[in-house]
């Protein structure tokens, strides 16, 4: 399901202009993360894609859907939003019933509820944990029942804000791990980071917004490549690209595949 | 988008450049004045004029005017209402409904009533949107009030706008998850289910993690502290103080003499 937006603009209530007329579109499928300084529009522009806000002026097309028309529930079938913190979200009182929160309310039937939750927790490898409350649960874990609680909603679309925001190595494995299997499915993903590294390692195509408006946008390799342009929005190429430079490397990479490669 | 920490709205007005405590003894006043004055009519012209004018000339008046119309017109008139119907004065019915009704004594006693709550809370809400709750803090602790006394009441300050904008991110998560929160009463009541829980546990955290931030900076050290943040406190203002308590004495001084 494509995402398109035509010259959004949004400002809020206070007279802040967040978002200064950005276009562009997203095919089905495509993995796209977002980057950039704190206050670009990284979270106003993706809380457009599921109602959460509503243009200013332009618009935002999900499919065939005009999201100025519809209610955020229903955006909610299109558009899976995981939120940062996890405990902004989580009320059951296991994780079983959380996971199952969001099919319930997109009016699946039982038997597919079932079967999404289920491929949700094995997908999140949260298996054992069914019956625990979900703040019995680390962190680390709950961050997992969030990713959960979006991923058996089964929309063709998930939005990730910094996923990997305070967690630990092998969580941000886990979650990388969640991100390929949902490529594999055909989702679109789309990604909100301050982890460049992450970012290169994941995604192939990135979006660099600064102070409201798309500053860079193409394959991660063409975009993370840039560095005078990227330090304009506070962010710097991932440790291997400018380890790459140093070592006066011809080509720009941006992952370890890729380095050693081009070490060979 | 920044979340709002306070009622506070940053303002260049007369109201903003006066010390806090001329402000909190200016709302003391019109309170006491409110309540005391033996004239029928103050808490009303207070109500009518004086609050509207005050909000005016502290540049707030928008944001005055939206909270009054929300909040503070609608408990007043079920204040008014209760009132009116129970209180058992007078004999000269104006209206029935049933076996409910209202006298001219209760109506006048309820109006009134309902008009102290008004400049109560008005005063109160106008306080608010024009005195940061740290200047009010900076303010009575250089005058000798306890750091722990502060941290209430800074606290207490705080806590709406913090919980609101909690609960509005809340409820942004659990529509994100096709929860539907338009619609009839039970649609909406149910809504509430799915951000009890995530509020309640959230801001019992955040007390928990603010205590731990601000003892980790020597909070309820022994030692005198000073401030990088001076609040002025001009002749204007001691003036005023003087005018106010002046206000309230004789506003006590007149419902002795006339009672």
């Amino acid at each position: 399901m494509n995402i398109e937006i035509k010259d959004l603009r949004f400002t809020y209530p206070t007279g802040l202009e967040a978002l200064k007329g950005i276009s562009l579109s997203v095919n089905a499928g495509e993995q796209v993360a977002i980057v950039g300084q704190n206050g670009a529009g990284k979270t106003t522009l993706v809380r457009h894609f599921n109602g959460l806000l509503r243009p200013s002026a332009g618009s935002v097309w999900i499919g065939d859907w005009d999201t100025s028309k519809y209610s955020v529930a229903k955006l909610a079938s299109r558009v899976g939003y995981v939120f940062q913190n996890p405990d902004e979200q989580l009320f059951s009182r296991d994780v079983l019933t959380e996971v199952a929160f969001g099919p319930k309310n997109l009016g699946y039937e039982k038997d597919k509820v079932d079967a999404l939750v289920k491929r949700a927790l094995s997908l999140t490898e949260l298996n054992d944990q069914t019956e625990t409350n979900p703040y019995d649960l680390s962190p680390t874990w709950r961050k997992m029942v969030a990713l959960a609680s979006i991923i058996a909603m089964d929309t063709p679309i998930v939005i990730f804000d910094e996923p990997t925001t305070g967690q630990d190595a092998v969580n941000v494995a886990r979650i990388a791990n969640v991100i390929a299997e949902l490529k594999k499915e055909g989702k679109t993903v789309i990604t909100i980071t301050h982890d460049i590294d992450f970012c290169a390692e994941n995604f192939e195509r990135v979006i660099a917004l600064s102070k409201g408006e798309v500053l860079l946008d193409g394959p991660a390799r063409e975009v993370l490549g840039q560095e005078e342009i990227l330090a304009q929005t506070y962010v710097d190429p991932p440790q291997l690209t400018r380890l790459g430079k140093m070592l006066g490397l011809k080509a720009t990479v941006i992952n370890q595949e890729e380095f050693l490669n081009a070490l060979k | 988008m920044p979340e709002r920490l306070s009622f506070h709205i940053k303002r260049d007005s007369a109201l903003h450049h006066l010390n806090p405590l001329t402000k909190l003894l200016l709302v003391l006043t019109l309170i006491l004045t409110a309540f005391l004055a033996p004239f029928y009519w103050t808490p009303h012209i207070l109500a009518v004029l004086f609050i509207p004018l005050l909000s005016m000339l502290g540049k707030v008046g928008r944001e005055y005017f939206s909270t009054a119309i929300r909040l503070i017109l609608p408990a007043a008139t079920f204040l008014f209402a209760m009132q009116a119907f129970f209180q058992p004065v007078g004999e000269e019915i104006i209206f029935e409904f049933y076996f409910l009704d209202i006298t001219r004594e209760s109506f006048l006693f309820a109006f009134s009533n309902a008009m102290r709550i008004v400049v109560m809370v008005s005063a109160f809400t106008i306080f608010l949107l024009t005195t940061h709750p740290s200047e009010l803090m900076s303010d009575l602790t250089r005058r000798g009030l306890p750091g722990q006394f502060a941290y209430v009441i800074i606290s207490t300050l705080q806590i709406l706008p913090q919980m609101q904008a909690k609960a509005q991110t809340i409820i942004s998560a659990q529509r994100s998850r096709g929860l539907e929160t338009e619609g009839g009463f039970f649609k909406r009541a149910g809504a509430l289910v799915p951000l009890i829980g995530p509020l309640v546990f959230g801001s019992l955290v955040e007390v928990e993690e603010r205590a731990i931030a601000i003892e980790a900076r020597g909070f309820t050290s022994k030692h005198v502290k000073t401030s990088l943040h001076e609040i002025p406190d001009t002749s204007t203002d001691k003036l005023l103080r003087w005018f106010l308590t002046a206000l309230i004495l004789a506003s006590i001084g007149l419902r002795i003499w006339l009672s």
